[in-house]
């Protein structure tokens, strides 16, 4: 994979001679939601790009390198897409902050492409005029030109661009039909000097006291003057959309179809990942075992396998299972359907509290938590923000499997409770969920009605015509994912797990690494032990537990490690039977209804720290989950 | 973000006997005359189109009753407690040019 560079820094390029470092063209690229900007920006960049974020805030930055003809490049930054430059949302906040040139560390753009929808030119035009009084040289890009023609739309460009008085340029960008325009644009941007002039983007102009409203619909009157003269017939409605939304919004069958496409992405994440992750398991594995066949017995051996291997693998292990969930998040999105599953979500969000828009996070939460996190941020209002992070962990996210399947295994007999539909053990692991889900809802319940308490919202929500999702663009976004999360997996995890190896290495005896329970890392179970004995649990249940904060699969290995079980995944029955011998029934539920409520995932504290700017959230949803996980599991213990 | 719930001011007087895009049946285009609600509300209805002035046309319903509206062509879902305080009127001459 090509080196990522940083901001501010030019990539060396074996072709072409770089000119002036410091003074690499930089272009944003902005546009309403579903303008195609992003599709516009793969076919710009291709592979040359990579995701980041601003600084201070998680809203993703994406940065690409354009290359151009006669060896020229350009950086170009894909900003959020917005309606607005109202500031309400962090999107909003962050396109705003760049073209106005306020974040440090990031240059401020010395050319824009500004795209829109062409079937919905005049609505989409009201963006159009604060962003030209930034004065900054800005290409106008009609997009989606072909459907505008098929669907019977007119509009003379020429005219257009002389009224607005901006260069113009027409594309299709998923056929890439007129991207070479655009690239000739690029192509002419020359850095501007180094401290650009202060910039002000604002919806409403200032200086006059004029109501919101009227300066919105002095505005909307100048849009409508330019575009008559410039000739613009609307398209048709689009005759296919309308039919797909006849079912996708069907009284009946729009939430049918809304279930059967939850109940797919499930099926998808538990079982056809499966022997993907099956496969990576046993690279990671093999390459293990291979890598310790070469090298001596050594506590550097050691460190690298049952540390570092072991570890790193367990969380690369669910590399398929995220991928499977992007990929179907992908087609959902690109095809319009999410906005759709929204619109139909949002009554049973709204009851408690939330709006349509957090179901995509909360969906994303079954998988991992950390992209569902990052996923809130597309909820435009701040509290229904906070809200939905601070819920999202309660859904059963795939590292609880491997802690649910050890412990029902172990503890739940196998009988029919429906006949061959339902096992009591499968009962089990949906009551799980199903207690993730009612904890969720409580949680922000109770959230919207004390700490984040607020008016009803309003909820708004563009359905843009149903489109066959380009296969390059997600295509490019699971790369994307992929990149992220391996660089997590090599940073976050990589740091814990090293850091677990060396607690139970120290201090050293005579013959070598101390037993387990002899360990710094046994001395800390014994000395949380007091606080899990009412929970039935001995130490080395709290060395699990403690392990288990790094990432909550993490207890499997721990406790595998410590009652000696050479290796988990082979000889899981051995460590089953251990198990029995140390946990009651009561206990080892407990233990699960501990897992439902606990937030076990440093990544997840630490992605909230960002998200939210501060340590207050984290601390307070770690407390509260802990809390509530004590409390679930001593009255499971005292029930069972 | 502003929260004070005292502040909240309408942009114009509501004028009474006025229809609410709520009322309206499906299908029948009409005419928006104020928005009834407060500034910061009100703000991402007026940036994607949903002005006093434009025509709306209530297309569908979700399967929870909300409505789908259609402004300038694009597609819009609201609840209907924001369609509740969208003041319209009816298109008399003028109704089948849209």
């Amino acid at each position: 994979m090509d080196e990522l560079y940083r901001e501010g820094e030019v990539a060396p390029s074996n072709s072409t001679p770089v000119k002036d470092p410091s003074h690499a063209p930089v272009v944003a690229m902005i546009g309403p939601p579903n303008s195609g900007k992003t599709t516009l920006f793969n076919q710009l960049t291709g592979l040359r790009q990579k995701v980041a974020n601003y600084p201070g805030v998680t809203v993703e930055k994406h940065v690409g390198r354009a290359h151009l003809p006669g060896d020229q490049f350009i950086d170009l930054v894909d900003l959020p897409g917005v309606h607005g430059f109202s500031a309400r949302s962090l999107d909003e906040q962050i396109t705003r902050d760049v073209l106005e040139g306020k974040i440090s560390g990031l240059r401020a753009p010395d050319a824009l492409v500004l795209t829109i929808d062409s079937t919905r030119l005049e609505s989409q035009l009201m963006l159009v005029e604060p962003v030209l009084k930034l004065e900054i040289p800005t290409l106008l890009v009609l997009n989606m030109w072909d459907e505008l023609e098929e669907r019977g739309g007119y509009v003379d460009d020429k005219v257009l661009g002389e009224q607005l008085g901006v260069e113009i340029t027409r594309t299709n960008a998923r056929t890439g039909l007129g991207v070479q325009a655009v690239q000739a644009f690029l192509a002419s941007v020359s850095p501007q000097q180094a401290t650009p002039p202060e910039r002000n983007l604002k919806n409403v102009p200032e200086g006059r006291p004029l109501p919101m409203m009227d300066a919105f619909t002095a505005r909307r009157q100048h849009v409508r003057r330019i575009v008559e003269a410039a000739g613009f017939g609307p398209p048709r409605p689009s005759g296919g959309s309308e039919r797909l939304d006849a079912i996708a919004l069907h009284k009946l069958w729009g939430p049918l179809l809304f279930l059967a496409v939850v109940i797919t992405v499930f099926q998808s994440i538990f079982t056809w990942a499966v022997p993907l992750m099956d496969g990576v398991e046993f690279l990671i594995s093999s390459s293990g075992e291979w890598i310790a066949a070469t090298l001596a017995d050594s506590w550097f051996r050691s460190l690298l396998i049952d540390g570092v291997w072991a570890g790193v693998g367990s969380v690369i292990v669910f590399l398929p299972q995220i991928l499977i969930l992007f990929l179907f998040l992908g087609v959902l999105e690109d095809s319009g359907y999410m906005a759709r599953a929204a619109v139909i979500a949002d009554r049973m969000m709204y009851r408690v509290g939330l709006q349509g828009r957090a179901f995509l996070p909360l969906l994303s939460g079954y998988a991992c938590a950390i992209p569902a996190i990052l996923a809130a941020r597309t909820v435009d209002d701040e509290r229904d923000r906070m809200a939905t992070m601070f819920i999202t962990p309660f859904m059963t996210c795939s590292a609880r499997l491997p802690v649910y399947a050890l412990l029902i295994a172990a503890f739940i007999p196998q009988r029919p409770i429906l006949g061959p539909f339902l096992g009591q053990q499968a009962a089990v692991l949906l009551g799980l969920y199903g207690l993730g889900i009612v904890a969720a809802i409580g949680t922000a319940f109770v959230l919207k009605r004390t700490l984040l308490k607020a008016r009803p919202g309003s909820f708004l929500m563009e359905l843009p015509p149903y489109r066959i999702p380009s296969f390059r663009s997600i295509m490019l976004r699971l790369v994307d994912r992929s990149k992220i999360f391996l660089r997590r997996a090599g940073t976050v995890i990589f740091t814990v797990t090293l850091v677990l190896w060396v607690l139970t290495q120290f201090p050293r005896t005579e013959v070598g690494p101390p037993p387990i329970d002899d360990s710094a890392l046994g001395q800390m179970g014994q000395v949380i032990e007091p606080v899990i004995e009412p929970l039935g649990y001995d130490w080395r249940i709290g060395v699990g537990l403690l392990t288990s904060l790094a990432a909550r699969e993490v207890i499997v290995g721990t406790l595998g490690t410590i009652y000696g079980v050479e290796d988990d995944s082979e000889d899981s029955i051995v460590l089953q039977e251990a198990l029995q011998r140390d946990l009651t029934v009561g206990s080892a539920i407990g233990l699960l209804v501990f897992f439902a409520f606990a937030l076990q995932c440093m990544s997840t504290v630490a992605v909230m720290r960002r998200e939210t700017a501060g340590w207050k959230w984290p601390l307070l949803q770690f407390t509260y989950m802990l809390t509530l996980a004590y409390v679930g599991a001593y009255i499971a213990v005292r029930i069972f | 973000m502003d929260t004070s719930e005292q502040s909240v001011e309408s942009l114009a007087p509501l004028e009474s006997g006025d229809l609410r895009l709520g009322d309206i049946p499906l299908q029948q285009t009409v005419e928006l005359v104020n928005i009834d609600l407060p500034e910061d509300q009100a703000e991402p209805l007026l940036e994607r189109g949903v002005l006093p002035g434009c025509q709306i046309c209530p297309v569908r319903s979700s399967p929870s009753g909300d409505p789908i509206i259609s402004v300038d062509g694009s597609l819009l879902a609201l609840r209907r407690e924001t369609a509740d305080c969208l003041c319209v009127r009816l298109l008399t001459a003028l109704q089948d040019v849209s």
